[in-house]
């Protein structure tokens, strides 16, 4: 039995179908992620859950209790936009208290949780302060603070940190996933970033046109993609079309053959290797240093293939040219449609 | 450095030249006569004072005052909810307000004059000559300065997240839009306020045309006046023009301040 369960849920603007029969369950507590590429329909799956869209068809059911009409005032869900929303006439303060105030919350109390709250997003002695007055990071702090002061039964987050830069982004996503766990908040973060999704989420699901195409852990959704799809999405998989697997690997296939960087490993022709590899004659065509991470691009048979070496030692780097053998895990391919 | 020189001397010419007929009217209605001399003679505020305590004047006053400040109301009460509504609900309608908001500027006011003087002088809303046919009129010229500023701070809002967020935080629309949206309108709103304010003020192809003398305003009055002392009508142009400058910069202060 899920806390949050949505059934059959669809949404048509005219006659384009943004998504359909969406079917979605979240455990209380559980920090779930909706991944897809822009357009595919995230903002608004989110947004009839909070109740700001109205649904066409489906169900949303929250604790046995069925929402799918309820205003969203009164629904207890709390959000974070994109772009902050915050009111440009109020201060921090005032921003934050909105909700206590809307619940006609005694001044003690609401002052006491106004401070407890700045404190948990660590922006005490920006009270006084007006939004344009903040930087993103810190007016999505505020954001942040303003849903959760009220207690929310469930936190949706659409695309929080994607206004942010880089650093800011992976600083503030670890606060949002502590202060997350801390509460132990039911919460739905909306991304186009695989990254972020797989270091944040409990579960993720993956949506394509208006369609999950995948759901599961983080672990299942970056090993054993579904579909070729979601290989594409989750970052740099190696797919083979089914010539080239026949052609390289002797595979006859009907999908693509899809083998992540990580899982094939440089070796020099003629070495012994364990029976689960297959190997490949192949020469460096190119490298790019990503850090700890050195990603060759080698060509077999005319196939280019990404292959991702931990970086020890600038002495190990091969130089371009160089024939190699690379050896690809068996029991890490995996065929996608 | 030569060419700035240059440049100063242009905008110096540019000012005096602008600046002579206000000047000179200025020196007209602080004088007692400026006939056979270069300059100038006997220096005095009588025409002011006269000005002043005219009863007639201060009527006529009064009725612009009260015109501008009706249409005004009326406007804001208008525009606003019809400006939230267009750019919360119905984005695409800003095109076509944009278009509606001009129209009544292309009809010059004089052909506009007769045909409102045939559908309102008689019949079942026999509005000519009453200050209610200013209003109407002064609204479709108010409309699209208040229209445009009120449009541009909608712009700036994002005002769909506003109000979803006080939504989600428990705000009727009512509160929401009082307290999350219209706060953020009242710095464009005071700006066109004002500039539509001391437009209408000089307004006198309707005033003269669809009320005339029968409720007279300022800019009726300062026609009807045309017969007395260049001095008097000069005293009754600076007391208008000083008001409009008081007005306009104000608007401008307004508008500056973030
Ligand atoms: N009010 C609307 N009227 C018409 N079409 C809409 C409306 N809102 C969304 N759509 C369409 O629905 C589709 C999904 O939009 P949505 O905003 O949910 O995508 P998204 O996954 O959140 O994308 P992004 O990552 O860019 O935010 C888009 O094709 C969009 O054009
Ligand atoms: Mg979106």
């Amino acid at each position: 039995m899920y806390y949050v369960e949505i059934s059959g849920l669809s949404k048509r603007y005219g006659t384009t179908t943004v998504f359909e029969d969406i079917q979605l369950g979240l455990k209380k507590g559980e920090f779930v992620t909706l991944l897809g590429p822009s357009g595919c329909g995230k903002s608004t799956l989110l947004r009839c859950l909070a109740g700001l869209t109205e649904a066409d068809q489906g169900q949303i059911r929250v604790d046995g209790q069925d929402i799918t009409h309820l205003a969203p005032q009164k629904r207890g869900i709390g959000m974070v936009f994109q772009h902050y929303a915050l009111f440009p006439n109020m201060t921090v303060a005032e921003n934050i208290a909105f909700g206590l105030k809307m619940l006609k919350c005694p001044a003690e109390e609401m002052a006491r949780r106004v401070a407890e709250v700045i404190r948990q997003v660590e922006l005490s002695n920006k009270e006084h302060h007006y939004p344009h007055e903040l930087s993103g990071g810190q007016r999505q702090r505020v954001a942040l603070a303003r849903a959760l002061v009220v207690e929310p039964r469930i936190l949706l987050l659409d695309e929080p940190l994607s206004a942010l830069d880089a650093r800011i982004r992976r600083s503030l996503r670890e606060e949002i996933r502590d202060i997350q766990s801390r509460l132990g908040l039911t919460t739905v973060f909306v991304t186009h970033d695989q990254e972020e999704a797989l270091t944040l989420s409990d579960r993720i699901f993956v949506m394509n046109q208006g369609r999950i195409v995948q759901e599961g852990s983080a672990e299942t959704i970056y090993t054993q993609p579904a579909t070729e799809f979601v290989a594409r999405f989750m970052g740099s998989y190696n797919l083979l079309a089914p010539t080239e697997a026949k052609q390289l690997l002797g595979l006859d296939l009907k999908g693509h053959l899809a083998i992540r960087p990580e899982s094939i490993q440089l070796s020099e022709p003629g070495r012994s290797y364990p029976a689960h590899f297959a190997p490949v004659a192949a020469i460096i065509r190119q490298h790019q240093l990503l850090g700890n991470i050195i990603r060759y691009h080698v060509e077999a048979q005319g196939t280019t293939l990404l292959i991702d070496h931990l970086n020890r030692s600038a002495d190990d780097l091969l130089p371009t040219g160089t024939q190699i053998a690379v050896l690809i895990d068996r029991q890490q391919m995996r065929e996608v449609h | 450095m030569r060419a700035d020189r240059y440049h100063h001397l242009v905008v110096t010419l540019l000012i005096l030249l602008l600046a002579l007929p206000i000047v000179a009217t200025l020196l007209y209605s602080l004088t007692q006569r400026w006939e056979a001399s270069i300059l100038p003679e006997g220096f005095t505020l009588a025409w002011y004072w006269q000005l002043w305590q005219d009863a007639r004047f201060l009527t006529a006053f009064g009725h612009s005052l009260l015109v501008c400040v009706g249409t005004l109301l009326l406007s804001t009460v208008i525009i606003i909810p019809a400006a939230f509504v267009v750019f919360y609900r119905f984005p695409w309608l800003d095109r076509w307000m944009n278009i509606i908001i001009l129209l009544p500027f292309a009809m010059p006011p004089v052909v506009a004059s007769v045909g409102l003087l045939q559908v309102f002088a008689g019949g079942p809303l026999p509005l000519v000559g009453t200050p209610w046919i200013l209003v109407g009129c002064y609204f479709t010229i108010a409309l699209p300065f208040m229209y445009r500023a009120l449009a541009n701070s909608l712009l700036a809002l994002n005002v769909r997240d506003l109000m979803d967020a006080a939504y989600l935080l428990g705000a009727s629309t009512p509160r929401a839009f009082l307290s999350v949206i219209l706060p953020n309108l009242r710095k464009g709103l005071m700006a066109s306020l004002f500039l539509s304010f001391s437009f209408l003020l000089g307004e006198f192809v309707f005033a003269n045309l669809l009320v005339g003398s029968r409720y007279e305003t300022l800019q009726v009055y300062l026609y009807n006046m045309h017969n007395a002392s260049g001095h008097f009508t000069s005293a009754v142009v600076m007391s208008y023009f000083l008001f409009t400058l008081v007005l306009t910069w104000f608007a401008t202060r307004l508008g500056r301040q973030d």
